[in-house]
């Protein structure tokens, strides 16, 4: 497909709007969703002779999505003052940044967790993965994606009853 | 009371729809004696609901485009040329810099934040003097494009007596736009570039053509010294076929336009 724009573009048609959506709930900034969304759709015109075609198209994708939201994450000054505020805190819910302004209810505890959990979360929840999908996509095993899935969840609903909203 | 793992994995599988009618079954026998499990269901239910009921979001309208735009096109490769070179092969570039060369502009690319930040490290390519930095109100009139073949925004500004037009746009393809005015009182002025090469542009009495080709930024600077009321046509055309056509208009302040 490399070098053929009109299959490219009807790949782009197809995947945007959900690789979209993945880096906007990772990440929760449009901008930065916006420019991860271009990253990823350059890297796979660029590295479309490495696709295992053994794997599931859109575990590729998703897999470029995702690694380049939590490579935003890691770059961007936000995420160095979450890592640093909960250094010390083991598997436990981030706590959120001083100087990051978070909106309230479910997308602001989503942030509220590590990226790892997100991660899962968003794929099954948004992107409408199943088990083995995520596990494509992320490159774990399925029994991670499982217990992932259940620790991510259960800081989700931490995190909501302590902001009153479940 | 702690609930068994093999429960909660169940009642996990249950939730995502991974369970199999057997495990369903033997999870609802076990649920109909544990009230700890039924509890743990309905809050998982509950909360798998609410992620489940996340808005999905429209990606941006011309997010295609611009990525688009970043795929090399190799029938592209040859137009892409010196941006002062093919703006000088321009017939009616001389009327620009005879202008240029006679009046001083007071305009600013630094204050409009529509063209950058980055301000002058970004300009590509210019006509026109610039002299000094003035401010460069809001947008009066800022219009988003969003067709298959051309996509982005479109802002006019004033500054004094200067009307600034800035585009932001992404095309398919090449895309010929023609900016065109009545009033034989406005001038052009000056055509600042940003961020990319290969750009070209002419200009006659009432009438401006540029071409854009993938992503472009420019700022089209027309002189309006009387600060009457102006109208501006824009054309967009591909292969000489009209594909979007739209007029952006400068009002005296406390007049209508």
């Amino acid at each position: 497909m490399k070098g053929d724009r009109h299959a490219f573009e009807a790949l782009l048609v197809r995947y945007q709007k959900p690789v979209y959506n993945a880096a906007y709930r990772m990440l929760n900034n449009a901008e930065d969703a916006r420019d991860v969304t271009q990253t990823v759709f350059l890297k796979v015109y660029e590295n479309l002779d490495q696709y295992d075609p053994s794997h599931r198209f859109f575990s590729w994708i998703y897999r470029i999505a995702m690694n380049e939201s939590i490579n935003w994450l890691k770059k961007s000054s936000r995420q160095e003052a979450l890592e640093h505020e909960t250094a010390d805190q083991g598997d436990g819910p981030e706590q959120q940044a001083g100087d990051v302004q978070l909106g309230e209810g479910m997308e602001a505890a989503l942030m509220m967790i590590k990226s790892e959990y997100r991660a899962v979360i968003i794929l099954k929840h948004v992107l409408g993965c199943s088990y083995i999908e995520i596990s494509e996509a992320l490159d774990i095993p399925e029994k991670t994606v499982k217990s992932r899935l259940f620790t991510g969840r259960q800081l989700l609903q931490e995190r909501l009853t302590q902001q009153g909203l479940h | 009371m702690a609930i068994d793992p093999n429960i909660v994995e169940l009642i996990n599988a249950d939730i995502d729809g991974e369970i199999s009618p057997a495990d369903k079954e033997m999870l609802a026998a076990m649920m109909a004696d544990s009230p700890e499990a039924r509890a743990m269901h309905a809050e998982l239910s509950g909360l798998s609901s609410s992620l489940d009921e996340l808005p999905d979001l429209d990606a941006p309208p011309y997010l295609i485009h611009t990525i688009m735009a970043q795929i090399p096109k190799p029938e592209s490769q040859g137009r892409r040329g010196d941006f002062l070179r093919g703006l000088f092969a321009a017939p009616a570039l001389r009327y620009a810099a005879m202008f240029a060369a006679g009046s001083v502009l007071t305009l600013s690319l630094v204050s409009s934040d529509q063209v950058s930040e980055r301000a002058f490290s970004d300009v590509t390519g210019l006509v026109g003097t610039i002299s000094s930095e003035v401010p460069v109100g809001p947008g009066i009139q800022t219009m988003q494009i969003d067709r298959t073949d051309v996509a982005g925004h479109i802002t006019l500004r004033s500054s004094g007596p200067l009307l600034i037009v800035d585009f932001d746009l992404v095309s398919n393809g090449p895309i010929d736009i023609v900016a065109s005015y009545s009033d034989q009182s406005v001038w052009f002025n000056g055509f600042a570039q940003l961020e990319s090469p290969g750009a070209s542009i002419s200009a006659e009495s009432g009438r401006i053509s540029m071409k854009i080709d993938g992503k472009r930024r420019y700022a089209l600077y027309l002189h309006n010294p009387g600060d009457r009321n102006v109208s501006i046509n824009l054309r967009f055309m591909s292969d000489g076929e009209v594909v979007y056509d739209t007029e952006v208009q400068y009002a005296q302040p406390g007049q209508p336009g």
